[in-house]
Parts: structure tokens; sequence; C-alpha cells
């Protein structure tokens, strides 16, 4: 027996020192491309002498709108350059971002992918060398006039990925993407609502216990889709939007010193949060963690509910169902008489460090996210990100979303995410609401869990580890 | 790699030493050159079950090490780790999310192995001496959700649950619809709902095991229960219950390992929500290694996780396979 027992712990000593020899994990990050950062040696035409060239795109955008636009994007680039095949690959933005660093690390990336703003993405793949600057490409395309700087501060990082929102460009945006209320006219209607009397948010707040008294006992007044966990906290955004400005809401999830998630603001939204869901407004819990944010986008497109409060990226889903019944509009604002609300620009689309053709690759970013995709982005009910679009819809529904977008950056009202602020804040937040949702969890509690997961990470961030 | 880990180590520690502790107690007395009796192990037997071991330790054994390993990092998945000790070790234990998943896996294995057990035990012993008019038909349909791949059970019962899915279509038809919720939505009801999901999945595989023991126990055994008096019940625990052990403890074995790795099916239908309410280790190794960069911690789950599945399976076996007769 002790035989036994002394060559199993031999074996077990043997394979660790086996695995040993495997040596730390990881990889050193690749040394920086020595590439000047002037604009003379980016080639940005003639791509047709390249021969036959492949350029392999992951694209995160599956929402009806903004696939549409990639297709119909990519066939004119492929038709402008006959010799070059894009190869685009859609994948659901969700399972995506947890694939990208290890696609990106693996012996033969994609050269396009998207990525996402903040530490949880974003900020590893700069930290390990895996994305390009862009920094020439931008002097090249002109992207700093045509981006504001607002729009760009959310790519930009130190090369050690540890400073976001100022540094190096890492990558560009196609669509500018603002949270909002959608609405069904025809139920503000028949509720006595007129969506242009709603001036604040106290309007707002007083409107949704008229509608409810108009609506069957078991249809929400606002559709909410809460299966991902993501979705309620774009709808409290709103909410925050209403008692906390958005600068200061910045600088938490930028890691500016000195920030808290726990201000009055903050909890006066969590619990005016918790009212509206104990009043009934987002129907029964069990209902919307049971459905996922197409689902209730789907649902609110076929009548059902009021309002639905999430991005804008639903706009064509709701279009195409409500048809002139369907309105969108900034949550009104709180007493800083500013509009503020989650919004940002869409997901970056960055080149892999491993990129045999970065040149073709900045070319290929710059048509479906610079200005040649204005028309096409528009055309399928989405807002270009740049400044300087030359097309602007023509539709009156289309004009809300663009105008919503327009307000929000006008104001300075954009929160960004507040999921960018750490690696696991996502996951940190959709727990702590849905059971703040549900009476598991306290406005105390949420408050301490989500501002612990802040400070442990940054805390993280200045060790320097 | 679960199943296979035992069984490996069993190889190891119960085939290959004994021809030397065979030597090492009457030794001395051994001639150099002996004629070795007919079924006596020989070293030549190594080379047989080599392709195998080569297999095994390729693709099972060295992973496992290598996770133990990694274990020990603070790892993002692509930077150069740094060396942590046990810090993962610690996290893993002051962590109350990660203690609570492992409390819902043992709620998992009530409805992945118990309930199947139980009521696969009680229906083969109904059946399995009556003649039911195409038995092998029900058999064959009972069986079925074994054959079908997790991912399309996860979304078939994902609709089943939803709000207005035929579930809560149903309990409304029948006038119980103030029962009806969406039920993977539900704080209270999730986990249930989804331990059910498993209980459907396993009870085949339980009944089918129960129905081919219950034949190999001698008719006779049970002529002679009846002779003596027995009703069925005592029937059932006198010849059916023993007869079954071993039977019983593969079932208990198998479905168990599977509540406690089960994956697909929670990170398809609820991704561990609402809340945590159906966070289970597995989807935090899942969630550590590739969401939130943690590597290290995931592979700390994930080793304690082989040992606990190791070591639930060794008890079963060591409680249920024991024949009290031997």
């Amino acid at each position: 027996m002790r035989v036994r027992w002394l060559s199993a712990v031999a074996l077990v000593v043997l394979a660790f020192v086996v695995a040993a020899c495997g040596g730390t994990p990881g990889q050193k990050k690749p040394a920086a491309s020595t590439s000047e950062s002037t604009a003379q040696n980016v080639k940005t035409d003639g791509f047709d002498s390249l021969g036959p060239v492949t350029l392999r795109v992951v694209s995160s955008e599956t929402g009806e709108g903004p696939k549409k636009a990639i297709v119909e994007m990519t066939k004119a680039f492929e038709q402008k350059y006959p010799n070059v095949t894009v190869k685009v690959s859609y994948r659901a933005f969700d399972s995506w971002i947890k694939q990208v660093k290890l696609s990106l690390a693996s012996k033969n990336p994609p050269d396009v992918v998207a990525g996402n703003q903040g530490y949880q993405v974003d900020g590893e793949l700069v930290k390990a060398g895996l994305i390009l600057p862009l920094t020439k490409y931008a002097k090249a395309y002109g992207w700093e006039q045509s981006f504001s700087p607002q729009s760009l501060q959310q790519f930009k990082w130190s090369p050690d990925g540890k400073t976001f929102g100022q540094g190096t460009l890492y990558g560009i945006a196609q669509s500018g993407q603002s949270t909002g209320v959608f609405a069904n006219t025809a139920k503000l209607q028949k509720a006595g609502v007129d969506p242009a009397q709603l001036k604040s948010f106290d309007d707002f707040d007083a409107a949704l216990a008229k509608i409810k008294a108009t609506l069957p006992a078991d249809e929400p007044v606002i559709m909410l889709g809460n299966k991902e966990q993501y979705e309620a906290l774009h709808v409290w955004g709103m909410l925050q939007g209403a008692y906390t400005p958005a600068q200061e809401v910045r600088d938490w999830i930028f890691h500016r010193s000195g920030k808290t998630f726990d201000t009055p603001g903050n909890r006066q939204a969590l619990a005016k949060f918790k009212e509206w869901n104990d009043k009934g407004y987002l129907g029964r819990g069990d209902d919307y963690n049971g459905r996922g944010e197409q689902d209730a986008a789907t649902l609110f497109a076929r009548g059902q509910g009021a309002f639905m409060l999430a991005g804008n990226w639903n706009a064509q889903t709701i279009l195409d169902g409500l048809k002139d019944k369907a309105a969108f509009f900034d949550m009104p604002a709180g007493k800083s008489g500013k509009v503020a609300a989650i919004g940002s620009a869409s997901v970056p689309i960055h080149i892999a460090s491993k990129s045999k053709q970065p040149d073709l690759a900045a070319a290929y970013i710059d048509w479906i996210a610079g200005k040649p995709a204005s028309p096409t982005l528009v055309n399928t009910t989405q807002v270009p990100a740049i400044l300087d679009a030359t097309a602007k819809p023509t539709q009156k529904f289309g004009q809300e979303v663009a105008g919503g977008w327009e307000k929000l950056i006008a104001d300075g009202g954009l929160t960004f995410f507040h999921d960018w602020s750490s690696p696991t804040m996502l996951e940190t937040i959709g727990q702590s609401f849905q059971e703040l949702l549900a009476g598991k969890a306290s406005v105390n509690d949420v408050v301490s869990r989500i501002q612990k997961d802040w400070s442990d990470y940054d805390s993280e961030l200045k060790s320097g580890s | 790699m679960g199943v296979t880990a035992p069984t490996g180590v069993e190889d190891r520690g119960s085939r290959a030493p004994r021809p030397r502790s065979a030597v090492a107690g009457d030794g001395r007395a051994e001639p150099r050159v002996r004629v070795r009796a007919p079924g006596e192990p020989r070293r030549v037997a190594y080379l047989y079950v080599a392709p195998a071991m080569l297999f095994y330790a390729v693709f099972a054994f060295a992973p496992l090490i290598y996770t133990g390993w990694l274990s020990f990092f603070d790892w993002d998945g692509i930077t150069v780790g740094t060396w942590a000790g046990l810090d993962n070790y610690r996290e893993l234990w002051d962590d109350p999310g990660i203690r609570t998943s492992f409390v819902h896996s043992f709620v998992l294995i009530i409805f992945y192995a118990f309930v199947p057990c139980f009521l696969g035990l009680v229906l083969a012993s109904l059946i399995a001496h009556s003649r039911v008019r195409g038995a092998t038909f029900f058999r064959a349909v009972l069986f079925l959700p074994q054959t079908i791949a997790t991912v399309v059970i996860a979304i078939a019962w994902v609709w089943i649950y939803a709000p207005d899915g035929p579930l809560n279509e149903a309990l409304r038809a029948v006038g119980l619809g103030s029962l009806a919720r969406g039920w993977l939505g539900d704080f209270d009801f999730a986990l249930p709902a989804l331990g059910l999901v498993g209980s459907w999945v396993m009870f085949g595989l339980c009944l089918v095991l129960f129905l081919a023991g219950i034949q190999k126990i001698p008719i006779s055994l049970y002529e002679a229960a009846r002779v003596d008096g027995a009703g069925r019940v005592r029937e059932f625990f006198a010849v059916t219950l023993p007869g079954l052990r071993g039977e019983l403890a593969v079932a208990l074995t198998l479905t168990t390992i599977m509540a406690l790795r089960t994956f697909d099916l929670i990170y398809v239908s609820t991704a561990g929500g609402p809340g945590t309410q159906t966070t289970v280790p597995s989807v935090l190794v899942y969630q550590n290694a590739f969401v939130n960069g943690k590597v290290g911690l995931a592979a700390a789950v994930a080793v304690v996780l082989t040992a606990l599945i190791f070591v639930v399976a060794f008890g079963i076996t060591r409680i249920v396979d024991r024949d009290p007769s031997r």
C-alpha cells in the first residue's frame, strides 16, 4: 500500500516537473513596430496591382440593419478592387468578444476584427500587442477631422493598455450607438400622452403611470429583455443620466482618480429603477429575465409595450414592425437640463498586428466606417459615427434616431458603457441589477459590489502588475 | 476526463505493482529464473497497453497536469503570466460566489442522479417481469434523450420553458395560469427547472441499465421469494435491489459526474443567470478563462472540480458497489 502511495506521489511530482518545463504561460509582446508615423509611406490606393489577395474580416454586426450594411459595402469594395476577395465571417458579439483574444493570438489571425471598448477586450489586446496602432492611417484618411474627439477617445490607449481614453489610436467605428426611448405612438395616444410634451424626466416618469392605467394588467409599459443581463444596464443608464452629469460617469469609467460609484445620484437612480419595477412598469421579472434583447425588440415591434428603452441598433427591427407608429427620442433631461444616456461609437474595428496587408486592411476600414460608408449606413437606419457624413436620413423615424445621437453629442451626454471600466464589470453589474430588481439585493449591496469591482481593478492598474 | 481519470489510476495502482509485490513477498525462496505460472502477468503486457496509455497520457493526463500547473499563475490568457502560488485557491475559497456555485452543483446532483435512479428503479421493477406490448419501442423512446446533443436539448427546453412557451400555454389551458411564469428567468425556479431537464435526460439511461440488470437476476430467486410469501415491495428490497447493486453504482456514478460537469445545458439556456442562481463551477471556468481573463483562477476551479468528481465517484463506488457477502 505504501509503495502505491509513494509511486502516486512520485508520479504527480514528476508530472509537475514536466509541466514546469512548459514554462511560464503566455507569449511576449512583439517588439513595437518601427514604422514611422508619417502618412507618406501609407498606401491608400492602387491595390489593383497586388494581384489576387484575400482579406479576412470578422464582424460582430449580426443585427438586421448593420449586417446588411456590411454585406453591401463589402461587395462594393470587391467591385472597386476585383483582385481583392474579402471574406467576412459574422459572429454574434456576445460570443465573439470571448474569442477575439485567442483568435488574434493564433498563428494566422484574421486581418480585420471587431473588438470592444474598455479594459475587458481592447485593453487586453493593446497590452498584448495584438492590434496595430492606427496613427499613420488616421493621418492618411483624415480620421482625426472626421470623428469627434469624444468618439476617438474611446479607442485611445497607452501602449501598456493601462491608460484608457488618451494616447495612441487603435481603432475606429462605423456608427453612433446611443440608447434612448423607442415609443409606440398608438399606445401613447390611447393614454393621452404627447411625446412632444415630455420635456423633463419627471414628465416621463409621470407618463409611465398614466400609460400603465390604460394597458392590460399583464402588458409591460417598458418592454425589456434582460436574459443577457446587459440590457437592464442600458435602461438604468438613462435613469443615471437624469441624476448624474455625463462627465462624472465617463471619469469613473476611465478610472480617473478619486472617483466612486457611491454617489447620491447613483443611489437615487437605482431606487427609481426598483420603483419602476415594483410598480409593474417593466412587467414580470421572470418574463423579462427569460427573453433577450432581440426577442424584446421583436415583441415591441409586434405591439407589446408602449416604450422600449434600448440602443438605436434596434431601430431597423422596430421600424419594420411598427412602421409609422414608431418614434424615437432621447430620455428627457433631469434637473441639469442636459440629456445623458449610455452611448458611444459602435464597436471598434482593429487591424491585427500579424496582418500581412495592413494598408489594404486600413483601406477596407475606411471604406466601411469612414466617409464612403455614410450612404449605406443611413439607408440601414444607422447613424454614421463621423461628423462630416455625406448622407442624411430623409424619413421621419430615421431623422429622430439620428437626432437623438446628435443631441447627445451636442449636450456632451454620451456616458459610454459602464462595463468598460473593468474586465469583470459586465458580469458584476449584470448580476447585481438582476438581483436588485428581483428584491434579492438592496441598493446598498449593488453600490458596494460595483464599487468593489472598480476599486479592485483600480489597484491592479496602479500596482503595475 | 472525469470518467477516465479514476480507471486510469486504478490501472496503475492495481495491475502494475502486483507482480513486484509478489516477488517482494516470497522473493527469498524464489529461484532467479522461474517457471511462470499460467496467467501470471508478464512484462510484455505493458507493450499491449502502451498505445492506449500513450493516447491517454497525451490527451487526458497532460492537459490535466498542465491545468494544475496553470492554476498557480496569474495569467490573462495572452501576455506572460506571473507566478501566484496558492493565491488562486485562496480566492476560490474566499469568494462566496464560487462556493455557491458548488452548492448549485449538489442541487443538480439530486436532479441528475437521485431522481432518475429512483424513478428508474421503480419503473424497471414494475415492468421487468410483465409483458408490455411494444416494450422495446418505449425503451428506445425513453433512451432517446441520451442520444441528442445537449445544445439541441437546451434550445428545445428554453422554448418549452419560455414565458409564452408550451408549458405555460398548457398550464393556462387547464386553468393553472397563475402558476405560469418564465421558468428560466425566475430566481427560485431556474435551477430546479434546469435540474428537471437533467432528470429527463438521465432517466432513460438509468431505466435501460436497470432493466438489463434485472434480466440477469435468476428467476428462481423471485420464485423463492414468492414461495416465502413476499409481496412486491418485499420482493423488491430482498431480490431486485441487491441484484442491481452493480448497475446502481454505474448509474449513480455516471449521472453524478454528468451533474457536476454539466456546462453546455446551462451555458446555452441561462448562462448562469438570473443573477447567479444557476452558476455552476464549469460555467465559472469558462467565464474566468475566456471572458474575465483570469485563466489561473479558472484552472484552479477546474482542478477543484476534477478532484471533487474523483472523490464523489470513488465514494459512490465504495458505498453502493460493496457486496456484503464478499
